[in-house]
């Protein structure tokens, strides 16, 4: 089922353009992998997917609707997004995790977040810490687990293991690759480390200058171009 | 005092002035400015208030202090430069902090409405409400660029602009209300306020000249307080557009 879709999207900010004519459709359960250089705008396009920003061309269509047409609040909760730098709030572990549902005015379900922080080999005690007293890995993991927690149908990751140790950075990814799998997520990862892209993706996106320059499977894009050690 | 007396406390003035300039402040402009316009405005309204003080008539009082509190609004608007509307939320939020706390006092017996109590009460009102919004917008204006993230941060967790700039929108209101709070806590013991120096010096006997000045102090407090939220809410706003997405750069 087809779950997001560009359609002839471009964005210009101030004057100058920072994406333009990009379309590309994906399937529920995809892992697409982001590549591309610095200012190629990969961060660009995940914020438009979350409604961050709108595109001042084209249109992004979620679910088949038109994004124009969902209130922001819930789409945002179903199209997660992960920033490369994780940002906790001030209190504790626990108080963030609890967030999502304070949001949404739910109980928070001790279980299930005792449950994910196993997953990503954290202790029930860090729920007491604060950030203060995290390491970066720590960090970004809980900020991962807390938008998870919103279950979110879309996964933005925009480098999110981008400043983490390799032990810290393949916790996140079985994490990653385990919802992807158990809750058919789809997830869009932008990266710089082509064997994360190798060992993640399904299909990959490459931008270049704020346009398409490849989209299709992986395997496809490694005959093509010798490999993504050449991007 | 005499006016010669009077104009001799300018040399003061020009004490600041010469430092200013020898420091390169860049304050002597102001200064002067402020000082002459301050010298006009109270000569002026020296004269209306006698001419309104004599007339006593409810409609002339209720119109000067809308007058009072759009020129408040009009001077708090300006260190809100990037808020949508930021005249007519300080107008709205300055007005409704002024009608609750005249509406306390008036109902309690505090004061009674005639133009000589009411005016000067009201003109605390809004001047510290003013002083208050300003320091208001400055720091939420400053909050919403240092802290983009953490807000949308809760925005991508489907929290609504509300809620996303919640805390923000907290510690503007606590910034905006510790000039008051201080000045309460530090009443008599660091300085004898504006108010009860006066009273004292046009010859009230200083007990009389305290319970005004308590009476003030709370006044003041609520106001700043109720004005204080109020904008809050209303500026918070301008920082998103009807996508809800943060337009801060």
């Amino acid at each position: 089922m087809e779950i997001v879709r560009f359609d002839h999207v471009g964005l210009v900010i101030k004057e100058t353009r920072i994406l333009e004519d990009i379309s590309f459709s994906t399937e529920q359960g995809d892992i697409v992998g982001i590549a591309g250089p610095s200012g190629s705008g990969k961060t660009s396009l995940l914020r438009m997917m979350n409604l961050l920003r709108s595109p001042t061309a084209g249109t992004i269509f979620y679910k088949q609707r038109d994004l124009r047409e969902y209130f922001p609040p819930q789409l945002r909760r179903e199209v997660g997004y992960v920033l490369q730098k994780p940002y906790l709030f001030d209190g504790t572990v626990r108080d963030n995790l609890e967030y999502p549902y304070f949001v949404w005015m739910q109980k928070p379900d001790a279980q299930e977040i005792l449950l994910y922080l196993e997953r990503v080999n954290l202790p029930s005690s860090i729920l007491r810490k604060s950030k203060n007293e995290l390491s970066g890995g720590e960090q970004q993991r809980i900020a991962l687990v807390r938008s998870l927690l919103a279950k979110p149908k879309v996964l933005l990751l925009d480098e999110v293991t981008a400043s983490l140790d390799e032990e810290n950075a393949l916790i996140l990814e079985q994490l990653i690759l385990g919802e992807g799998i158990t809750r058919s997520l789809t997830i869009f990862l932008i990266s710089h480390s082509p064997e994360q892209l190798r060992r993640m993706s399904k299909t990959i996106l490459l931008l270049e200058h704020g346009q398409i320059r490849f989209q299709g499977p992986l395997t496809q894009f490694s005959q093509l171009r010798g490999g993504l050690n050449n991007e | 005092m005499n006016n010669m007396a009077l104009a001799l406390t300018f040399s003061l003035v020009v004490i600041a002035l010469l430092i200013s300039y020898r420091q390169k402040l860049g304050m002597e402009k102001d200064m002067i400015i402020g000082s002459v316009r301050a010298v006009v405005q109270l000569t002026v309204v020296g004269f209306v208030l006698k001419f309104v003080f004599n007339i006593d008539n409810t409609l002339l009082t209720s119109i000067i202090l809308i007058l009072m509190v759009y020129n408040a609004a009009v001077v708090a608007a300006k260190r809100g430069a990037g808020i949508r509307s930021a005249k007519r939320i300080s107008f709205g939020a300055i007005l409704i902090g002024l009608v609750i706390t005249l509406g306390c006092l008036l109902t309690f017996q505090a004061i009674s409405f005639n133009p000589s109590e009411v005016i000067p009460i009201s003109g605390m009102v809004v001047g510290n409400s003013m002083v208050a919004l300003g320091l208001l917008y400055r720091n939420l204006i400053s909050l919403f660029k240092d802290r983009r993230e953490e807000v949308e941060v809760k925005l991508c967790l489907g929290a609504k602009p509300r809620e996303s700039a919640r805390t923000l929108i907290r510690e503007s209101i606590r910034t905006a209300m510790i000039p008051t709070i201080d000045s309460m806590k530090t009443l008599g013991i660091v300085q004898l306020p504006g108010m009860m120096t006066g009273l004292i010096l046009a010859g009230t006997p200083p007990e009389m000249a305290i319970k005004y000045q308590i009476m003030v102090m709370f006044m003041l407090t609520g106001a700043v307080t109720i004005s204080g939220f109020i904008a809050s809410f209303w500026a918070y706003r301008s920082f998103f557009n009807d996508r809800e997405q943060l337009t801060v750069e």
